[in-house]
Parts: structure tokens; C-alpha cells; sequence
């Protein structure tokens, strides 16, 4: 009797204790019929409240919040995935439009060996995007997903075909135009036998891209009874280099685009013309780039009438380093829609250790430099509704629109300290952002060191100078104009938590006080971080991430996770 | 009761089997730095732990992250066998930098570029610098956001614990 007892109750436990293994959460992936379950989620908030200095305004809802949850289902070569976006109420420095929640990416893929092939909204770039580049940025809300059919073959090694159609995100809702492409890719090396251990690599591309609108009523104030003749399907290709011989490597886009009257444009139907050209020397510890770019009447968008940043098919980059120290980037170049020139120089060189200058850990020096300018216009007969846009000389330069030179010099001074100082000369046109004024000619100064104490405790010191020939002017109200110096201090612990504090204080000629305090917990790949002060939109790296962050006033919080 | 058990014991050893860690995906595009497109599927390291950092030129905690480990690169590879790869996510503005930024900190890690961002989509990276190991069988067992010097320790355990697998 007593023995059965035991046998029901030893059977009853193991029972139990295998059915709990069903209940247990599991820390890795959950696993579901074969597949995985990944994703990641983010929830930013700011209670944000107005500040004529800094020029937030009053917040009516007072919690500001962006939020998304990013869901991928995996199985083989079987991937579906699905975004939930939330904007109750979009925060500061995200358009407005974002307002509302609701599911903005949806697909279903297929990625095999040779062949891959997604239903649904997707991101694809050709070349270096110059023809079109569907793609998202959270910080900045940028989404311009397609959503259609994105297929890419692989037939042989060093082949790859691409073919999509789709229509383009615009907030909630899709475009109504069509976008339509085809690219393709040769590398020489695997295709040409011969060449497969040739120390020249070489691989060629080419893509073209088609928009389809339908028409519109755009009339010219000059001849206000006359309806323009618009071209409903607007195309733009592109061919591509990507060659690497030895120590030498250079890389050439150029794309073309056709008619594409545009309110960008000002409804002119000249064509527009990208040419990008990068050349590297390099080799470990010391390399040269120099890359050079042309571009002109080159925006490319989904529809002929939609101004600001939405709807770009294409992307054309600002050919100027972006700068990642607050007093470097205050400035920010933006490449300017109706056209420009740049040319940026870049070198790095490894000081060895041991040496006279390189002392015992060695020394690390970064020379960049960039100037932009506008294009050489040399007749302006057709810049008017209808006509075929500004005469430039091809080779010519207009306007100075940009220029920096900055040298960072990184030296270890111990086992425990690092300390990396930069200098840079920056000359920034006002007319870029669309103020007025004089060319503002800035000098800056950054000190950045970190002391390892010991295993657990990090220190990071900050300190930062801009001395600017401009002035703060209330007509203009360009708030980062005057003299400015900033300092901040962050303390890390255990890899877990940190604490930081920094204040940027506009000293002479200048308004502006931007204190504020961050704290932040990381554990694993979960991050939570909560702010208070002022803070300018721009890239901020602190406790050990960088992102970019808008304009605030008040507290913020952000959290994100990955699983 | 026999049945029964004996009905358990099988589907907790399927859900065993089911509940594995997620693997790298192996048919996304990402561009060599001789300018080839390949597919992830390159990424191996014969069986050998694998670490996959995420990165940027513009991103400073990346650089320190990347820096750092380069100082005991040599002695993890001879203790665990481990194989550094960086993925940057530079777009089309900084990518033509990367071969000479990698060349100018003298790197010796195996660099890919993911320009258009969708192996960093794919893997859920959100901020960089972002972190991952990959034991021999290419399963995903640790990830970490963000670097603070010191973090580099537990990023070795990581890879020692991945060994074990």
C-alpha cells in the first residue's frame, strides 16, 4: 500500500516536471514549428516643454511618443516579417504626417542561393542609390519602403540581376505612382576564369529606373491659359565601376536622368546628371581618399509635386565626413537639391610605437578635409516654368556653400588613459539653411579623454570650444550663432550603468545654455536611457552608443530592445 | 501511464530540438571591400566561434570597441580559435571610406559593407555598436549593445562559454 503510494507520487512528479518544461520561457529565440522568432522594439518619449532659447515650442499633449516593434518569423530560407509603428503624437523634429499607429512594413520572402524574392514592403538599393534607394532611417523619419515585388537572381557566381516594382511609403498611406527598375552586377573575377586570382578586381553595374504619375494641371504663371506637357513616365539610369588593383582602388557612378518637370526643379525639363568618382591609396596604417561629386538637378521623386523630404526615389549623400564631436556637427551640411560640387580629402596614418612621436603605445593622426560648392550657372534664361532649366559650365564652381579641415590626433598616455584631440577650420554658408548673412568662419577645439580607473569604473571628459566670427542676430534667429564652449563628463559602471553630465553655454556673442543629464542601464542587448536638460537635434554618443536625437527641452526617455 | 510519459518524453525532446538559438542568416547581399557583392553565407570560421560586430566610421564607441579588441585580437584568437567580422553600416555618404578607415587603424578583421542596412535589419541591430557570437554551428548565443571599455572582458566569456557548445 505504502510502496504504491510512493510509485503515483514518483510518477506524478516526473509528470508534473516534464509538463513544465512546456510552461518555462526559453531565452534564447522561441522556436515555432521549425522557425525562429526575432525582432526588436524601441519606445522614445519626451515631455517637452517650450524654450524660446532653444526654440522648442509648447507641447499642448505634453508626453510625446514614437514607438515601433519589429517581428521577423524565420524558417530556412522562408522569412516573413511584420513593423507595428506607433507616433502618439509624433515626437519633436518628426513631421507631423507620422501621427497615428498601425502596421507600416509587412512581407513575405523567400532568400535562396540563386534566388531571392519578396512580396510586400521592401528596401533595395542600386549601385550607391544615386537612381534609387528605398530605405529607412528611425532617427530621422525616413521610410520610403516599396511596397511590391523585389526579385534578385543570382544565376553564377558574380551575377546578380535585380528586377522591383512597387509603390512608395508616404506616411500612412502609399504613393500612387509606380516605380519600376531593373539592375545588374558583374564581377569579372568570378566570371572570367582567368582574372579569378588577378590582383586587379573589377566589378561593372548598371541599373534603370522608371516612374509612372499620372498627370496634372500645372499651368505657368507666365502663360497661365497654357497646361504643361507633362512626360507621365520618368526614367533615370546609371553604370557603375568598382576596381581594386594592389594598394589603389577607385570607384565611378554616373546616372542620368530624364524630363522630370518637378516643383524640385521648378517644372524645368532639362535633364539631370550625377557623376561620383572615389579614389583610395591605402594600406595597413596609412591610407589617402579623395572622392569627388557632381550633382545636378538630380532629385528624383515618386511624385512631381511633393516638396520637402518625402517621396526621394533616389538618395544623393553630402559629400562632407559627418562630424560626430556636438561642436563639429553643429553645423551640418545638407546636399543642396538644385545642384552641387564637392571634393573631399581624407588620410590616416598609424604612428608605430616605439617611435619618437609615437611613445609607447603609438599615436593615430586623421586628416579630412571638404569643400562644397554651388554649380557655375551661366544662363538663367531657362530657369522659369516649362523651360529647360539653368546653362552651367560643366567644370565651373559657384558659390561657396561648405568647407572644414579637421585633424584628430589619438594617443594612448597609459595603460588607463586615452586621449584623442581635434582641431578643425569650418566655413559654413548661411544661404545652405536658408538664412542670410555672411559666411560664418568657425574654429574648434575638442579634448576627449577616457580613464579606465580600474575594471569596473570608466571615465569619459569632454571639453569643447567654438569660437565664430558671427553674431546672434534676433532678426535672423540662427541660434547657434556666437562663441560657444561645452563640457561633459560621463561615468561608466560595470558595463551596466552610466551617468552623464554636460552643459553647452553660448559665452559671447551667443544665447544658449543646453545642461543636461543622462542616466542609462544596458544588459545584453536591452538599453534604457533616460535624459533631462536641453538638448539640440543632432548625433549624440553617449553611454556607449551613438544616435541621432531632435531638438528637446525637458525629459527623455528611450528603450530599446533586440531578441 | 506508461503511454503518457512516454508521450511527454517525446515532445520535450521535439521541443528541444525545436527551441534551438536563431542562426545567421545566410542569403542576404552584403559588398566585400574589394567592391564584390557575396552572401552572408561567407561568414565561417571552420567549425570555430564567430564574433559579429556591427559598426560604423562615424560611430565612436564602435571604434573603441573595435580598437580595443585589436590590442588582444592575437591572444584570443590563439586561446579560442575566434574569427572577428565587421559589418558596417555606413551608407552610401561614408562606405567609400571604409577600406582605408579599416587599412588606417590597421585592422586585420575580415570587413564586409552592408549599405542599403538590410543585414543589419535582419539580425535587429538598432543602435550601433551591436555585438554577436556565433558558436560552431553558426547559432546566435550572445548579443550586447553598446561598448564601454571593460566590455571586452565579457565579450571573452562569451566566446569561451560559445567553445563550449
Amino acid at each position: 500500500m505504502h510502496r504504491e503510494r510512493i510509485n503515483i507520487m514518483k510518477k506524478t512528479f516526473l509528470l508534473l516536471v516534464l509538463s513544465s518544461y512546456f510552461l518555462l520561457p526559453h531565452v534564447q529565440a522561441q522556436g515555432i514549428a521549425g522557425g525562429h522568432v526575432t525582432g526588436n522594439i524601441q519606445v522614445d518619449g519626451q515631455i517637452s516643454h517650450k524654450d524660446s532659447i532653444i526654440g522648442s515650442s509648447d507641447v499642448a499633449e505634453k508626453l510625446l511618443m514614437n514607438a515601433r516593434a519589429d517581428i521577423l518569423y524565420t524558417n530556412g530560407n522562408f522569412l516573413g516579417g511584420i513593423r507595428f509603428e506607433m507616433y502618439q503624437n509624433p515626437m519633436l523634429g518628426f513631421d507631423s504626417r507620422y501621427k497615428g499607429q498601425g502596421l507600416a512594413n509587412y512581407f513575405v520572402s523567400y532568400q535562396g542561393e540563386k534566388l531571392s524574392v519578396t512580396a510586400g514592403t521592401f528596401y533595395e538599393q542600386f549601385g550607391s542609390g544615386m537612381i534609387l534607394r528605398a530605405y529607412e532611417d528611425r532617427y530621422l523619419g525616413i521610410d520610403n519602403a516599396l511596397l511590391g515585388m523585389n526579385v534578385a537572381l543570382r544565376p553564377i557566381e558574380g551575377v546578380t540581376i535585380k528586377a522591383l516594382a512597387g509603390r512608395e511609403r508616404f506616411f500612412w498611406d502609399f504613393s500612387n505612382s509606380l516605380v519600376r527598375g531593373v539592375d545588374g552586377e558583374v564581377n569579372l573575377n568570378s566570371v572570367i576564369k582567368p582574372l579569378a586570382d588577378s590582383k586587379l578586381r573589377l566589378t561593372l553595374g548598371g541599373g534603370f529606373v522608371s516612374k509612372y504619375e499620372e498627370g496634372q494641371n500645372i499651368t505657368s504663371p507666365d502663360v497661365p491659359r497654357h497646361k504643361l506637357n507633362l512626360p507621365l513616365n520618368v526614367g533615370a539610369g546609371a553604370a557603375r565601376v568598382d576596381m581594386s588593383l594592389g594598394n589603389f582602388t577607385l570607384q565611378a557612378e554616373y546616372a542620368r536622368k530624364g524630363q522630370d518637370p518637378s516643383i524640385m526643379n521648378g517644372y524645368t525639363y532639362g535633364d539631370g546628371e550625377a557623376l561620383m568618382l572615389n579614389t583610395t591609396y591605402s594600406m595597413k596604417g596609412f591610407s589617402v581618399n579623395v572622392q569627388a561629386k557632381r550633382v545636378e538637378n538630380m532629385c528624383f521623386k515618386a511624385e512631381r509635386a511633393v516638396t520637402g523630404e518625402m517621396l526621394y526615389i533616389n538618395y544623393i549623400p553630402a559629400i562632407t565626413k559627418q562630424h560626430t564631436y556636438a561642436f563639429l556637427s553643429m553645423y551640418p551640411y545638407a546636399t543642396q537639391t538644385t545642384g552641387e560640387m564637392g571634393l573631399q580629402g581624407d588620410v590616416m596614418y598609424k604612428v608605430k610605437k616605439d617611435t619618437w612621436l609615437g611613445g609607447k603605445y603609438g599615436m593615430d593622426l586623421h586628416f579630412n578635409t571638404a569643400v562644397i560648392t554651388g554649380l557655375d550657372i551661366t544662363g538663367t534664361e531657362g530657369a522659369c516654368v516649362g523651360g529647360d532649366g539653368y546653362t552651367t559650365n560643366y567644370f565651373g564652381t559657384g558659390d561657396l556653400y561648405y568647407g572644414d579641415a579637421t585633424i584628430e590626433v589619438a594617443k594612448k598616455l597609459s595603460s588607463a588613459l586615452k586621449l584623442t584631440v581635434t582641431g578643425g577650420y569650418q566655413v559654413f554658408n548661411p544661404l545652405v539653411e536658408g538664412h542670410t548673412g555672411a559666411l560664418h568662419h568657425n574654429t574648434v577645439f575638442v579634448g576627449d579623454l577616457t580613464w579606465k580607473v580600474n575594471k569596473k569604473n570608466v571615465l569619459r571628459f569632454e571639453a569643447e570650444w567654438l569660437g565664430s566670427d558671427s553674431k546672434y542676430d534676433p532678426d535672423d534667429d540662427d541660434k547657434r550663432c556666437g562663441d560657444w564652449i561645452m563640457g561633459l563628463v560621463e561615468y561608466n559602471f560595470a558595463s551596466a550603468w552610466f551617468i552623464s553630465v554636460s552643459d553647452q553655454y553660448a559665452y559671447k556673442d551667443g544665447i544658449g545654455n543646453y545642461y543636461n543629464v543622462s542616466v542609462g542601464y544596458t544588459h545584453g542587448a536591452t538599453r534604457l536611457q533616460l535624459g533631462y536638460g536641453k538638448q539640440r537635434e543632432g548625433l549624440l554618443c553617449i553611454g556607449g552608443v551613438c544616435r541621432m536625437v531632435p531638438a528637446s527641452n525637458g525629459l527623455t526617455f528611450s528603450l530599446t530592445t533586440s531578441f | 501511464m506508461k503511454k503518457i510519459l512516454f508521450t511527454l518524453i517525446l515532445a520535450a525532446a521535439a521541443t528541444i530540438g525545436m527551441a534551438q538559438n536563431a542562426t545567421l542568416p545566410q542569403n542576404i547581399t552584403i559588398k566585400a571591400l574589394d567592391g564584390s557583392s557575396v552572401q552572408t553565407s561567407v561568414i565561417q570560421n571552420d567549425g570555430k566561434p564567430i564574433i559579429i560586430s556591427f559598426w560604423a566610421t562615424w560611430c565612436k564607441p564602435c571604434n573603441r570597441e573595435l580598437n580595443t579588441i585589436k590590442e588582444v585580437y592575437e591572444e584570443w584568437q590563439e586561446e579560442t580559435g575566434v574569427k572577428l567580422v565587421a559589418i558596417s553600416i555606413d551608407d552610401a555618404r561614408s562606405a567609400s571610406r571604409v577600406k582605408p578607415w579599416v587599412d588606417g587603424q590597421g585592422w586585420d578583421y575580415e570587413v564586409y559593407i552592408d549599405q542599403n542596412q538590410d543585414f543589419k535589419r535582419a539580425m535587429n541591430v538598432v543602435n550601433p555598436p551591436h555585438t554577436f557570437v556565433l558558436n560552431g554551428k553558426g547559432e546566435i548565443v550572445w548579443q550586447h549593445a553598446s561598448f564601454v571599455e571593460g566590455d571586452e572582458e565579457e565579450l571573452l566569456e562569451a566566446v569561451r562559454k560559445a567553445m563550449e557548445n
